[in-house]
């Protein structure tokens, strides 16, 4: 009884995104952005498409293996345009009629007098919208998987990670989307807010990143200050041990007074200390402020489905810490020796990025998926709770 | 017979002001066919609906298949058309019958099955394969009604089934009720359309303003109106009338107008010296004969009386205004 009533929500389903002619066009998109992968190719002298060829200078085979070409195709526009938003705009269009139409009067009173409970009436309807996206991620990721291995030589399975991450992707803004349209029973409604909501997720993250790398920015700056305080300090004990050798007088010992506001006889023998110290104290204001609101914005950001970080695993699986490294043909060291200006702002420092990345990579799939999870969760509560006891 | 709908005081207040409902009690016996008639706004839809689960009560006590109110399994013996359907457009007459089988948890093969067998009975199985979308509002209305019947239910719940179809298109739904008493199953529709109800049902119901305010076999609730009555051309006069009065005619002679004279009697030759009296003061009459309410007549003196005094009661006095109030 079960199955025969899911089997024919989902038949239902298809038939009206298929009435819009949504289903079909929705796959079609998918095969055309495979075909245009495929049909990409990399070679001696440059990148091709199709026939024609395009001259470049790090994207040859000479640099960049066949392998590794498809592998940052997928990972350069394959996961961050695509799959985080093409893919969900064009999901979202698709499903958000779903329930504003299940709780239209005149078509709910039928379903709502067959033998379904509410709850599970729900929860399958929103399971429908998922299934249609579940299906065009899947067709996706296993072309993109074939013109991998065919075209580029590697077998990379892990690619089929798409499909669930992209599904808990997008079941985050499906829940919200849900939520709405049954609130306002309005297709344009849950569209819309749903966006809005997504828009909103987007510039919380954008603050995200910016405090991070202004807190690592200053964190480096602290960290710089600190061995340019260690080396003052050699250079002032050294310069101690030779006035007392010569049996000069030491300033700030025996009796000798400190000038100019000195604090200690170090500071007294090496100014440049001084300048450290005080750069220290800005540095570590600098720091504490920023890591406060960072704090702050990783409170907001909890609460929050994480619809960044939730793609970003599927990058975090597929690429490595190290191959990033030799792609961004700049390791730290690099960066830490070349010559930085002072007055520019923390985050400007060319290790801050890094770090950034460092830190995103480090924020654990755990608390990712399990906050986000647990705010659908809660709106889903919330949506059964007021379907189960809406009078229609 | 055991009853099939057997529900008592039930309310329902929609968001904290609407009384819709202010305590009905309501018994259907198997294999009847029972008629809820009532002016727009009467509260039927909302019985219905509670029924049905669509809504919850505010206040109920009773069964409907033995069952109590608000159990999902037994819906799937009980057939439902709503008032103001609106099946998917995208689907075909044959789709919106299978989907809905398929929701009752009718099994594949059988939904087939069920599915040609009901497109006939309501004629439309050349439609089969059109759009919900290209139909027109009686043809949605058939379907609906076989969509109601997908599953084989022991009742069969139909809100305002005539609304929208035209007079052969109605026949042919009475046709498809007394078919479907005829197979034993127990049938409770909705209507204001009261000659509807007249020519199929059964036992009726009368509600107004939230309140069932009587219920029986049309004979039952018109018995006690039925009668001789004549009517004259002029009004009679006095001393013809007092004349009548002193003649102790049977059964409570009651003159209802100036024109009219009406007993509770159905014995034509008790009233045969009221006849002699009128003719002998040369009164023309008009007309002499045993008249029983219509449903109509009942239903008008109901809603006329409705100053929210108590259920169930019928005062004899009649109104002569028509249309329904609301
Ligand atoms: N969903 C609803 N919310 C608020 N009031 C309603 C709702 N449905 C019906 N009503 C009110 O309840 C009363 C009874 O309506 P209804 O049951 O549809 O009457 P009927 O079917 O007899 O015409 C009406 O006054 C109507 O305005
Ligand atoms: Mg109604």
């Amino acid at each position: 009884m079960i199955l025969t009533q899911t089997t024919a929500i989902f038949l239902d389903a298809y038939r009206e995104l298929n009435a819009k002619k949504l289903f079909w066009l929705t796959l079609g998109l998918n095969l055309l952005v495979v075909v245009l992968y495929a049909s990409l190719g990399i070679n001696e002298q440059g990148v091709t498409l199709l026939h024609w060829k395009f001259q470049n200078e790090f994207f040859t085979t000479d640099l960049v293996s066949k392998e590794l070409f498809y592998k940052l195709q997928f990972t350069s526009w394959g996961i961050p345009i695509w799959l985080s938003w093409a893919t969900a705009i064009l999901a979202l269009v698709s499903t958000a009629s779903i329930i504003p139409d299940l709780v239209s009067g005149g078509t709910i009173e039928p379903v709502l007098s067959k033998p379904i409970g509410r709850v599970r009436l729900f929860l399958t309807k929103y399971l429908t919208g998922l299934l249609f996206v579940g299906l065009q991620v899947t067709i996706f990721s296993i072309g993109c998987m074939l013109v991998m291995g065919i075209r580029g030589g590697a077998w990379e399975p892990k690619l089929l990670l798409a499909i669930p991450i992209v599904l808990a992707f997008f079941s985050y803004l499906f829940a919200f989307c849900a939520f709405v349209g049954l609130m306002t029973r309005s297709t344009i409604a849950a569209l819309l807010l749903t966006m809005l909501f997504w828009f909103a997720i987007w510039i919380v993250n954008v603050g995200d990143a910016m405090m991070i790398a202004q807190r690592e920015g200053s964190i480096l700056q602290v960290e710089d200050a600190q061995a340019d305080i260690e080396k003052q300090t050699t250079f002032a004990n050294k310069r101690i041990e030779q006035l007392r050798e010569q049996g000069k007088p030491i300033p700030g010992e025996d009796g000798d007074e400190l000038t100019n506001g000195y604090t200690d006889s170090l500071e007294a023998v090496n100014p440049a200390l001084k300048l450290s110290r005080s750069r220290l104290q800005t540095a570590q204001e600098g720091a504490e402020t920023w890591t406060n609101w960072a704090n702050r914005v990783i409170l907001v950001k909890t609460i929050l489905p994480k619809t960044q970080e939730t793609v970003a695993l599927l990058e975090r699986y597929l690429i490595t810490q190290e191959e990033i490294a030799v792609l961004m043909g700049m390791n730290e060291e690099q960066a830490a020796r070349m010559n930085r200006n002072e007055d520019e702002p923390a985050f400007a420092d060319p290790r801050a990025p890094a770090r950034v990345e460092e830190v995103m990579r480090k924020r654990s799939t755990t608390w990712i998926l399990g906050t986000s999870f647990a705010f659908e969760a809660f709106l889903l509560l919330v949506s059964c709770v007021v379907f189960v006891r809406r009078d229609f | 017979m055991s009853a099939v709908i057997d529900i008592q005081g039930v309310e329902k207040t929609y968001k904290r002001r609407i009384k819709a409902l202010r305590g009905v009690d309501l018994s259907v016996g198997q294999g009847e066919i029972f008629g809820l008639l009532g002016p727009n706004g009467a509260g039927k839809s909302t019985l219905v609906k509670i029924m049905m689960t669509v809504i919850s009560p505010s206040k109920c006590t009773g069964t409907v298949l033995g069952e109590k109110i608000g159990d999902k399994n037994t819906l799937q013996q009980i057939g439902y058309l709503p008032e103001h359907h609106r099946f998917p457009a995208y689907l075909t007459g044959r789709q919106v019958l299978e989907y809905f089988g398929a929701m009752s948890g009718i099994q594949r093969k059988q939904r087939k099955a069920k599915a040609s067998e009901l497109l006939e009975l309501v004629g439309m199985e050349s439609w089969h394969k059109d759009k919900l979308g290209s139909y027109s509002k009686g043809m949605r209305q058939r379907v609906g009604l076989a969509q109601a019947l997908m599953n084989d239910p022991k009742l069969v719940v139909l809100d305002e089934p005539t609304d929208g179809v035209d007079p052969s298109g109605r026949r042919d739904i009475r046709n498809i009720l007394s078919h479907l008493k005829d197979e034993g199953r127990t049938i409770f529709l909705n209507s204001h359309l009261l000659s509807e109800l007249e020519m199929v049902c059964d036992r009726v119901a009368i509600m107004v303003h939230g309140l069932v305010r009587t219920q029986g076999t049309i004979d039952e609730l018109t018995a006690d109106q039925s009668g001789f009555v004549i009517t004259t051309k002029e009004p009679i006069p006095e001393h013809a009338s007092s004349e009548l009065n002193s003649l102790s005619l049977p059964e409570q002679a009651e003159q209802t107008s100036a024109d009219t004279i009406a007993f509770k009697t159905d014995d034509a030759t008790k009233v045969q010296p009221a006849i002699d009296t009128l003719r002998k003061h040369n009164i023309v009459i008009q007309s002499a004969g045993f008249k029983r309410p219509s449903l109509e007549d009942l239903f008008m003196q109901v809603v006329s009386t409705d100053h929210g005094d108590k259920p169930g009661a019928i005062s004899g006095a009649r109104s002569s205004k028509k249309g329904a109030k609301s």
